[in-house]
């Protein structure tokens, strides 16, 4: 009898030429680990006492050498079964059915994004879902307590074709049999839809009695190491066994033919000894098998005949619509061949064959156009089965899809329908130009998505179009123009794939220049097999760095705690990152959010100048980050606001909007008097709250500053509801009454709201406040010294800007014709000299004005007061009471600036309502 | 004959315990006596499958009637009255079978012709059997090629004892969370004694030598308990043990090229 066949049999025992004999007793025959057979069965005749398992036990407890239970999910690893390109596959026993299975994992790379791990589970269970005897079964689809992802599948205990293959090279019928079978379960995986795009003698497993099982349909991209793709070279799949076409890295036909390619090179393979081509690295195999035809199967094999010649060749043919046109075809061919009727393939005269190649010249591949338009007619016409060729191009046109979210007004805070239209419409027309691709403009979307809105929004609008990605883009005007930046995300992670800003509206035309070389670089985005490698924010080298990714994420959270200590612990984080990954442009702007942050809880100087630097370092690294411009904003937020709004409206226009973003534009828009696009900022900040209620007391003071005390308190008792731990609601509440002169009851909010909470330090300026302004000045005195024993120079944040040093200025006046305290001369001087440099800062002319009228100089205090309100400045009920400016009250200026402001609030209230009354309108009569 | 009283197999106190085997020929007709018996030949069955399905291979059948011919065999054994029809002078469990399995196949010789192949009614879980316990014997090919099936069957047994023998310690070892310790000092069960070294199993495992020496001699002890409870399993009467060792090692002294 010859040798034996793998599978069942070589569980019997395997044998090897000349194996090595036992010093001890001469025999040959051993087990796992090289034991003796022999020796081990000698040992149960010698003399040695026997042991009981307790002896034992304690003997190993002198070693500390303890297992750790391992395991994953439901399951205890007993060993590794393998290991190489393909990750770790890992024996283990299923705890609750005692099951044996075979895992394997996902390997840690991948696994950074909810996204990508969801995305993982529905193509692992695409590939569980398919049934098939010949098709290894995966059993579950889970994640270990780290949150890694794995799956479980039938144990083949026959090992895979590769370590059966040299026991098969002199049975080519059985090798036959084998591959008609493995053929066969690959077609009904395309009946499916899902493409191998892996095939090789590694993935073909063995069980108990020989029959093969594929594995991991689909599921190579997961369980690669070659982690270092390249934009130009995105290949999947082991050289050798690869279709040519699959590796070019052009836009991929990928059809099932690329499937056959690999299963007549597994053919090849197990009848010749060798695969189809050779080399000594994976690019030079490559590059043969695209440019020179295979070998003959019979010049490498003496057993094989002229219709298995014929059958491989027509496997192996660089043009895939020469080859068998499914997997189904390959399989009856081989099963002819094993019945011995004649086969449907006819070997091709060497006419045809140049002809052929010709039209796959790789000169002409530039063009993307030609080659998918010889691609996809080709196909067609040769491909039998049209409901296959249907399916692999929704998979085709699924895989270049975008979505056309609208795009942004960023003056108007609202959807720009002219540039939507006008860019989306040109782009959808270029890019179909380009090959395969569907462009969806999103309809019927509420306003808050336009722009990009957060990645929960790209998901939904992505899964809702059943685009791959998003484009979208914001405009606004400038001094030169109108700024239109586009963006292209990543639906499901979204991450930034493209992003560019254009300073002219030629991108707005149909034909123009920017708008190809825009199209073409979407384009060639959107062959990437896998987003995440064309993604830049995936590449960030903090991010790739496991440790350094979990240092920044830590430091992130802590960045938006409400303690001073946990900005310092997120600085520390951000710091240990930098020092393992200097080179990391988002743990810079990360460090330098922190920084700025942390200024506005103490004041420290040094930090703000750090900050910058970071910022600085991370735009050096990547140019337009938008992290980076968000810190740089946040560090303008106080010294310069249209600088810091420049900042964020860069960082929105590559990178998006995001919550924290249109809160502090709404933020930098009320300091600059304008609570009418304020409103909308922080309405649509609202729309992404973390925690519900955060934005409703600041939307409350836009409301307030605009005079309408109505709407100003709903929010306000919407603020305190969702928020009750925070006293924003109630102190907002306190100030309408405040303003109004209700003195009484804003004591009574005061004291049953507001004091319960007080350790914030805004409750008790507000008691001070209070009393201030209902000129108890006995009171007022006592606490503005308290407040300012705590904290010198504070104060001026707070409604009416009133500083502690002011007020108690204020309060101490003891009579006319009193010499002015020298702090106050010295604070004049010293706010004139900010003015000079800062002309334009609501605040500081403000204070500039209290304190000249404080020192009784009424044209500067008037003229600077009127410089505050033009700037921005719109307190003007509080600065009716306050009696800082007791000295100029009476002045008749004085009434016409308040006045002045007055009429301008109520006209922008007006508008703003009347705004409101038509959006309502068209929302309504969109739906 | 009483029936003997049945404890679990091998273990301590082996003076009361009962061999799988004796405990299967000891049977009556009782129904509790004889659901025990079953249970214990199949048992058996499970773990030396790999013997029988070898002697058949070698005997020239395809891997495919190999499978059903080793099924149709288990079915004979475990539900027909197979011990009445053995030969009364009982013997060991791997001779009766040995024997009884030569029987067989000359029948189903006769009988093939008239079984229908069933197909998907299989009661042998190839699969999972090799799944729960993979073996991984090598020998020499022209042993493979040229030995008699019953040669080959002996052998295949004595590894399956052998295997078995060091499946049960690593269990133990696992259970007791030493599996690292375990395989770290495997290699010291079987191999040529100058092969293992001391002071490297001593710093790898972080004791000292004397330790070291304590626990690889505690684990060879332990590792000759089991192995004579697998083969005591096997015999009717525990002083058949060295016997049967010794057959075994005769078959494996004759290796290489030389046939016995």
């Amino acid at each position: 009898m010859k040798g034996f066949s793998p599978g069942l049999s070589d569980s019997i025992a395997s044998g090897i030429a000349n194996p090595p004999q036992c010093r001890d007793c001469g025999s040959s025959s051993r087990v796992g680990g090289g034991l003796c057979v022999r020796c081990l069965l000698q040992a149960g005749l010698e003399p040695d006492d026997e042991c009981a398992p307790e002896l034992l036990m304690s003997a190993f407890a002198e070693i500390t050498l303890a297992d750790k239970n391992w395991r994953l999910g439901n399951y205890e690893i007993l060993g590794e079964i393998g290991r190489g390109g393909m990750g770790v596959i890992y024996r283990a026993r299923q705890r609750h059915s005692r099951r044996i299975v075979a895992v394997k994992r996902v390997l840690g790379y991948h696994a950074d994004s909810h996204e990508t791990l969801a995305r993982f589970r529905r193509e692992a269970q695409a590939a569980a879902s398919l049934d098939h005897p010949n098709i290894l079964p995966i059993y579950e689809v889970s994640e270990s307590e780290e949150g890694l992802p794995f799956f479980s599948m039938k144990f083949a205990p026959g090992g895979s074709l590769q370590e059966a293959s040299s026991a098969l090279r002199d049975e080519p019928r059985q090798c036959v049999a084998l591959v008609a079978k493995v053929a066969r379960a690959v077609h009904h995986a395309h009946g499916q839809g899902i493409l191998h795009r892996d095939l090789k003698p590694g993935n073909i497993l063995l069980d108990g009695r020989g029959e093969p099982l594929v594995s991991d349909f689909g599921l190579a991209k997961w369980l690669d190491t070659t982690s270092d793709l390249t934009r130009t070279l995105t290949i999947f799949g082991t050289p050798g066994y690869i279709a040519p076409e699959q590796s070019t890295g052009l836009a991929e036909q990928l059809s099932p033919a690329a499937d056959v390619y690999s299963l007549g090179a597994i053919l090849f393979d197990l009848v010749a000894g060798r695969p189809p081509f050779l080399g000594s690295h994976a690019l030079s195999v490559i590059r043969q098998a695209s440019e020179s035809p295979a070998p003959k199967l019979r010049s490498l094999s003496r057993l094989a005949d002229r219709d298995l010649e014929t059958i491989c060749a027509r496997c192996l043919e660089r043009e895939p619509s020469a080859r068998y046109a499914s997997a189904r075809d390959l399989a009856e061919d081989l099963e002819r061949w094993l019945e011995g009727r004649p086969i449907v393939a006819r070997p091709v005269s060497p006419a045809v064959r140049a002809w052929r190649w010709s039209v796959r010249n790789p000169k002409l591949a530039v063009s993307f156009a030609a080659c998918i338009l010889l691609g996809t007619v080709a196909l067609l016409r040769h491909n039998q089965n049209r409901e296959l060729a249907a399916r692999v191009r929704e998979q085709a046109l699924a895989h270049h899809s975008v979505g056309v979210l609208p795009f942004l007004d960023l003056d108007a805070v609202g959807p720009d329908k002219a540039a939507t239209t006008s860019l989306g419409g040109g782009l959808v027309a270029m890019l179909e130009k380009m090959g395969p691709a569907r462009v969806l403009l999103l309809q019927g979307i509420p306003a808050t998505y336009a722009g990009g809105g957060s990645p929960a929004d790209l998901r939904e609008a992505g899964q809702h179009a059943k685009t791959r990605t998003i484009l979208t883009g914001t405009t606004r005007k400038t001094p030169s123009g109108k700024r239109i930046a586009i963006r292209l995300m990543d639906a499901s992670t979204g991450d930034a794939l493209f992003s560019q800003s254009f300073e002219e509206e030629s991108i707005l035309r149909g034909n123009s220049d920017e708008l190809v070389s825009v199209a073409g670089s979407i384009y060639s985005l959107l062959n990437a097999q896998e987003l995440k490698s064309v993604s830049e924010t995936a590449r960030d080298p903090g991010l790739v760095n496991e440790q350094t990714r979990d240092l920044i994420v830590a430091g992130r959270d802590l960045s938006f705690r409400y303690k001073v200590d946990d900005y310092d612990r997120a600085i520390i984080c951000f710091e240990k990152a930098i020092a393992l990954e200097p080179a990391s442009p988002i743990a810079h702007a990360y460090l330098s959010a922190a920084l700025s942050s942390r200024c506005h809880f103490e004041n420290s100087p040094g930090y703000l100048e750090r900050a910058e630097r970071e910022a600085e370092e991370a735009l050096r690294l990547r140019p337009n980050l938008p992290e980076a411009h968000r810190a740089l904003a946040g560090i303008n937020q106080g010294r310069n606001r249209r600088l810091a709004l420049e900042e964020h409206f860069q960082s929105i226009e590559y990178g998006g909007l995001e919550y924290r973003g249109a809160s502090a534009i709404g933020g930098v828009f009320q300091n600059l008097g304008r609570p009418d696009l304020a409103l909308r900022w922080f309405d649509l900040a609202r729309h992404w709250e973390v925690r519900r209620g955060e934005t409703d007391s600041r939307i409350g003071d836009c409301w307030a500053d605009l005079g309408d005390d109505t709407r100003a308190e709903q929010a306000y008792l919407r603020a305190a509801d969702l928020h009750p731990e925070m006293p924003y609601g109630w102190l907002g509440i306190c100030r309408l009454r405040l303003l109004n002169r209700q003195f009484d009851e804003a004591r009574k909010v005061w004291a049953k709201h507001c004091e319960p909470l007080g350790s914030f330090g805004e409750v008790k300026q507000m008691q001070a406040q209070i009393e201030f302004f209902a000129r108890n000045f006995g009171p007022a005195a006592e606490l503005y010294s308290h407040l300012s024993k705590v904290d010198p120079s504070g104060g001026a944040q707070f409604y009416s800007g009133i500083s502690y040093e002011s007020a108690l200025d204020r309060l101490n006046w003891k009579a006319e014709g009193d010499t002015l305290p020298a702090s106050l001369s010295e604070r004049i001087a010293r706010r004139r000299g900010s003015v000079q440099t800062a002309p334009d800062e609501p605040d500081i002319l403000y204070q500039l004005a209290v304190d000249e009228s404080l020192a009784g100089q009424t044209e500067p205090a008037l003229g600077h007061l009127r410089s505050a309100m033009n700037a921005g400045w719109l307190e003007y009920q509080a600065t009716l009471l306050d009696p800082r400016f007791d000295k100029i009250a009476n002045d008749s200026h004085f009434k016409e600036i308040l006045n002045t402001v007055r009429d301008r609030i109520s006209s922008m209230r007006a508008a703003v309502l009347s705004q409101n009354h038509e959006q309502e309108i068209a929302d309504n009569s969109e739906r | 004959m009483n029936s003997p009283v049945v404890t679990e197999s091998g273990g301590e106190g082996r003076i009361f315990a009962t061999t799988r085997w004796s405990l299967i020929l000891t049977s009556t007709d009782l129904e509790d006596d004889d659901q025990k018996a079953r249970q214990a030949l199949s048992e058996l069955c499970r773990l030396y499958w790999r013997p029988i399905f070898s002697f058949v291979c070698r005997r020239g059948h395809s891997t495919q009637d190999a499978q059903d011919l080793t099924q149709d065999f288990f079915v004979m054994i475990l539900e027909g009255k197979w011990l009445e029809r053995a030969d009364p002078n009982r013997g060991r469990f791997r001779s009766l079978l040995l024997k009884s399995l030569g029987n067989f196949l000359n029948d189903a010789a006769i009988k093939r012709q008239a079984r229908k192949r069933g197909g998907e009614v299989q009661f042998v879980a190839w699969d999972e059997w090799m799944a729960e316990a993979p073996s991984q014997l090598t020998v020499s090919r022209q042993a493979l090629e040229s030995w008699p099936a019953e040669h080959l069957f002996d052998l295949r047994w004595a590894a399956t004892v052998v295997e078995q023998a060091l499946r049960r310690l690593r269990e133990e070892c696992e259970s007791q969370g030493r599996l690292r310790a375990f395989e770290v000092l495997r290699a010291c069960l079987g191999a040529e004694r100058e092969d293992v070294s001391y002071p490297e199993l001593a710093q790898t495992l972080g004791v000292t030598d004397t330790t070291v020496k304590r626990l690889v001699h505690r684990l060879r002890q332990r590792y000759r308990s089991l192995l004579r409870d697998e083969i005591t399993d096997t015999v009717a009467d525990p002083a058949e043990v060295d016997d049967e060792i010794r057959h075994l090692c005769g078959i494996l002294a004759t290796n290489n090229n030389e046939t016995p």
